[in-house]
């Protein structure tokens, strides 16, 4: 498609006109400590530091000061009991830094998760108990709805 | 019963709304009319592509993530992906924007599954991303589609990227998609040795050799087993349906096959009188 194939030259400016990227980035914690104004992307391999700048830009209007990319190599993996190796993708990690007044905290999206799942827990017991007590108090009288008696 | 009551309403009040929306032709609001619910909420939340935004971008950032009150769910809901049909009713502008409202979607989704992955927790409805892709490829198609439609009442060719057979470095075919050369083939000596790698050489001649006698004989023995299966139906069942045969078995010549022993049982055939 026309879309994904870029001709030499076309009329007119500019000549790389993209319609439909198809790049993927995703934002991820980063591993060493970084100042408050970096952020880490996993970005699609083929990207270049202008694709990140301009599709952070173009895209998500976030304010670019520097792009830094390296390629990570992704682990290897003996397999224990056949002994092949198994190696997973390499990425793209691109740093980006935005002007010195913005600052970005990697946010913690499981802090309330234990609680939560205290508390489903807790109302999975509740009805339990109370199915529980229906059963027992129908053993004698099987076949008679919840609401007929108190 | 009281539930049941607030039910029949809150019915009542969603048939309304919709016969509303249906109602509501304007180019405006006819994106949120049509999402299914799988963008309904980055439809809703996120239209503002090209508004402006306050100073503070760390919301910006924010879009890489879900909405807060999903982060410790255990199940997201959401609708399915956009069909090809419901996307060939939208406009050029209106694609271009849902493009970007995918991407923006797939990323999110990306970063989520990503960073659930890191802490070992488990990514609620995974297959979200999947309807995605499939909504994007969906939108790819339509694009595709018009881009021909448009290019072949332009210009009478179709617009897409020109391919043309060639024959690869074991002498087999393959497709050559053709890709734009800042010099013409004659004077671009790297591309004419990269094209020509030692194709028609004596090893390739004898490998095509073995390799078409490797066709060759699939091909007869396809032929032989059908025309064996014919005699072994003809010798089993003397009154079989032959209209029924030659429709199955196109390739076999059974006039042919009905003059030989082979296809007659043991028994003593039956003379019409």
């Amino acid at each position: 498609m026309s879309t994904r194939w870029y001709p030499i030259y076309q009329r007119g400016n500019p000549q790389l006109r993209v319609f439909l990227p198809n790049f993927w980035m995703k934002l991820i914690r980063p591993t060493e400590e970084q100042p408050a104004n970096v952020v880490t992307f996993a970005v699609s391999t083929e990207m270049t530091k202008y694709d990140v700048k301009n599709y952070l830009e173009k895209i998500y209007k976030i304010p670019v000061v520097e792009v830094r990319t390296r390629i990570a190599l992704g682990d290897t993996k003996r397999d224990q009991t056949y002994g092949y190796v198994t190696k997973k993708d390499d990425v793209k990690l691109a740093y980006v830094t935005m002007p010195k007044t913005e600052a970005f905290t990697f946010p913690d999206m499981f802090a309330s998760k234990a609680e939560k799942q205290e508390k489903d827990e807790k109302s999975m017991d509740e009805s339990k108990a109370g199915f529980k007590k229906f059963l027992d108090r129908n053993k004698k009288r099987p076949g008679t709805p919840g609401w007929y008696s108190i | 019963m009281s539930s049941a009551l607030v039910k029949c309403f809150n019915l009542a009040k969603a048939v309304k709304t919709v016969a509303f929306r249906s109602f509501l032709g304007t180019s405006t609001s006819t994106i949120q009319s049509w999402s299914p619910a799988a963008t309904v909420g980055a439809l809703s939340t996120k239209c503002g592509l090209h508004t402006s935004y306050p100073m503070r971008q760390e919301k910006l950032l924010m879009e890489f993530f879900d909405d807060p009150k999903h982060w410790s769910e255990n199940e997201v809901k959401v609708g399915r992906a956009w069909k090809t049909d419901e996307l060939r009713i939208k406009s050029n502008k209106e694609l271009h924007q849902l493009w970007y409202i995918l991407l923006k979607e797939r990323n999110m989704l990306l970063t989520m599954e990503h960073e659930c992955n890191e802490k070992m927790e488990m990514f609620p409805n995974p297959e979200r991303i999947d309807k995605v892709k499939i909504s994007m490829e969906n939108l790819e198609t339509v694009v595709r589609e018009r881009n021909k439609a448009f290019h072949l009442l332009e210009t009478g060719e179709t617009g897409e990227r020109p391919q043309r057979q060639v024959k690869n470095a074991f002498g087999l075919p393959m497709v050559y998609r053709s890709c734009e050369h800042a010099l013409p083939p004659f004077m671009n000596t790297k591309w004419i040795k990269s094209r020509h790698v030692s194709c028609g050489g004596r090893a390739v001649q004898k490998f095509l050799l073995k390799y078409r006698e490797k066709l060759y004989n699939a091909k007869r023995k396809a032929k032989n087993r059908s025309r064996n299966e014919v005699m072994m139906i003809l010798r089993r069942n003397p009154n079989f349906d032959l209209n029924l045969l030659r429709n199955r078995f196109p390739d076999v010549d059974i006039d042919k096959l009905r003059q030989t022993d082979k296809t007659r049982g043991h028994y003593v055939p039956k003379v019409d009188v």
